[in-house]
């Protein structure tokens, strides 16, 4: 026997605590999940929407003609020109989301790997040609310690996250993109599919290409050329590129946050349950080691008053 | 092309769809201008004041649904009108004590940054402004 009763006794006592510590948790991920599901399920219409009218512009090749006839234009008109140009890819950029906290299992190992993957993929690892910019304090603290550059952290993305937190990342990002810190914006996050699941994906957040164009269904558009286009282009662009790299940052954000707490939730009824089978297996122990003592005692009794006889 | 002279009305925000009706005529306040539409116009993209946009219903030509939009933008096509703005709020959601309190706190901090020479914090406060002043108007028609 080599732990006294009174140790498997303590072990016990402190996995039951682990286990509902971890419960808990479980139960507040659990929470938090159904909240933001909800927040998501109502602004995933809203980002359609909104991409559906971006896809439509594309598509009406409003924008291409507006890029035609700007091609000479100076720097005066906005950043418009920048957001929807290809210029020559010198610096490309990537948002990773990852979460502030740990405990959510694999969550965010999957995303640095993936991202990890994609450097390698995209740029053999030459750190001069690509800059992270790390929403979560995983991701950011990870790649500094690898002396990557990340050009921007932001910590502290709320459970459920608001609309208006993220238009500063969102300003920022573009701010960059102009001053021509990158060429390029991705954007890295978790897809959250259901409460077990959770894929990988990047999407191209700059310049704004036809790609748009591509998830609309131009059947059902029809002609979409005869756009009446109020009071200019120009005026509705600046306003509606704006919106648009807002909600798709957002929208990853909000997916992000969702798979976060699925994960989270996911990795703590593991533990629970892990905690559980520790228990029923250090009680089978316990149970074990008492009934070794008691027989031991019974023989000792019974030889001692044997010896008597 | 449809006789019937009714279209469809979305409003979409990032908190969900507003309102959704079916609309005799829709007045909407775009950049130079009111913009009124009626049943198939011609599709157009309009950007939008932080205004009243108001919706003829279709089954009650007595009732007209004002809603308080906060810019954003209108797109029409094939009879259906849909808005979309960071918020919006119905004239019957207002909370009228709620939108005079934002006033105030728009009026203060417009003061504050003027004395402080806060261009930045000054425009802000201008937008509340604007938008507290719109939804107490829209709140008020009704």
């Amino acid at each position: 026997m080599a732990e006294s009763l009174m140790d498997i006794k303590r072990r016990i006592a402190s996995t039951k605590k682990t286990g509902q510590i971890t419960h808990a948790m479980q139960m507040v991920s659990g929470a938090k999940l159904t909240q933001i599901e909800k927040q998501s399920n109502v602004y995933q219409l809203y980002e359609q929407k909104l991409k559906e009218t971006m896809g439509h512009l594309v598509a009406s090749k409003i924008i291409s003609q507006y890029r035609d006839n700007n091609t000479e234009s100076s720097n005066d008109s906005m950043s418009l020109d920048h957001l929807l140009k290809n210029r020559p890819i010198k610096k490309t950029a990537y948002i990773v989301v990852t979460s502030d906290r740990g405990l959510v299992g694999s969550y965010n190992s999957t995303i640095i790997k993936a991202t990890m993957d994609l450097l390698r993929k995209n740029h053999q690892n030459d750190k001069s040609k690509f800059s992270i910019i790390a929403v979560g304090g995983t991701g950011a603290d990870f790649f500094k310690k690898r002396n990557y550059d990340v050009a921007y952290e932001y910590r502290g993305v709320e459970d459920v996250p608001q609309f208006k937190t993220i238009q500063k990342l969102v300003k920022t990002c573009v701010e960059m993109f102009d001053t021509g810190v990158f060429d390029q914006l991705y954007i890295c996050h978790n897809h959250h599919v259901n409460s077990l699941t959770s894929t990988f994906t990047v999407d191209k957040l700059l310049p704004i290409s036809r790609d748009i164009a591509d998830e609309v269904d131009f059947k059902k558009i029809g002609n979409t050329s005869s756009y009446i286009v109020d009071p200019s282009i120009e005026v509705v662009l600046q306003k509606l590129v704006p919106q648009y790299i807002e909600s798709v940052v957002f929208g990853s954000i909000l997916d992000a946050k969702t798979a976060e707490h699925a994960a989270s939730m996911t990795a703590m009824r593991t533990a629970t349950d892990n905690a559980d089978d520790l228990i029923s297996s250090l009680s089978l122990k316990y149970n074990r080691a008492r009934q070794e003592q008691i027989t031991t005692e019974i023989t000792e009794i019974i030889g001692g008053a044997s010896a008597l006889e | 092309m449809d006789e019937s002279g009714v279209f469809q009305v979305n409003i979409v925000t990032p908190d969900g769809q507003v309102y959704s009706q079916q609309s005799r005529r829709l007045v909407a306040r775009a950049t130079d201008g009111d913009l009124g539409i009626l049943a198939n116009h011609l599709p157009i993209i309009a950007t939008l004041q932080i205004a009243e946009v108001r919706s003829l219903c279709a089954e009650n030509e007595n009732r007209e649904d004002a809603i308080a939009v906060n810019g954003g933008y209108l797109e029409f096509k094939d009879n259906v009108a849909t808005i979309i703005a960071d918020s919006a709020e119905l004239s019957r959601d207002i909370d009228l004590r709620r939108a005079r309190y934002a006033k105030e706190r728009a009026e203060k901090r417009i003061e504050k940054a003027k004395q402080t020479h806060d261009v930045d914090d000054r425009r802000r406060g201008e937008v509340a402004l604007a938008r507290a002043i719109n939804r107490i108007r829209v709140s008020e028609h009704h």
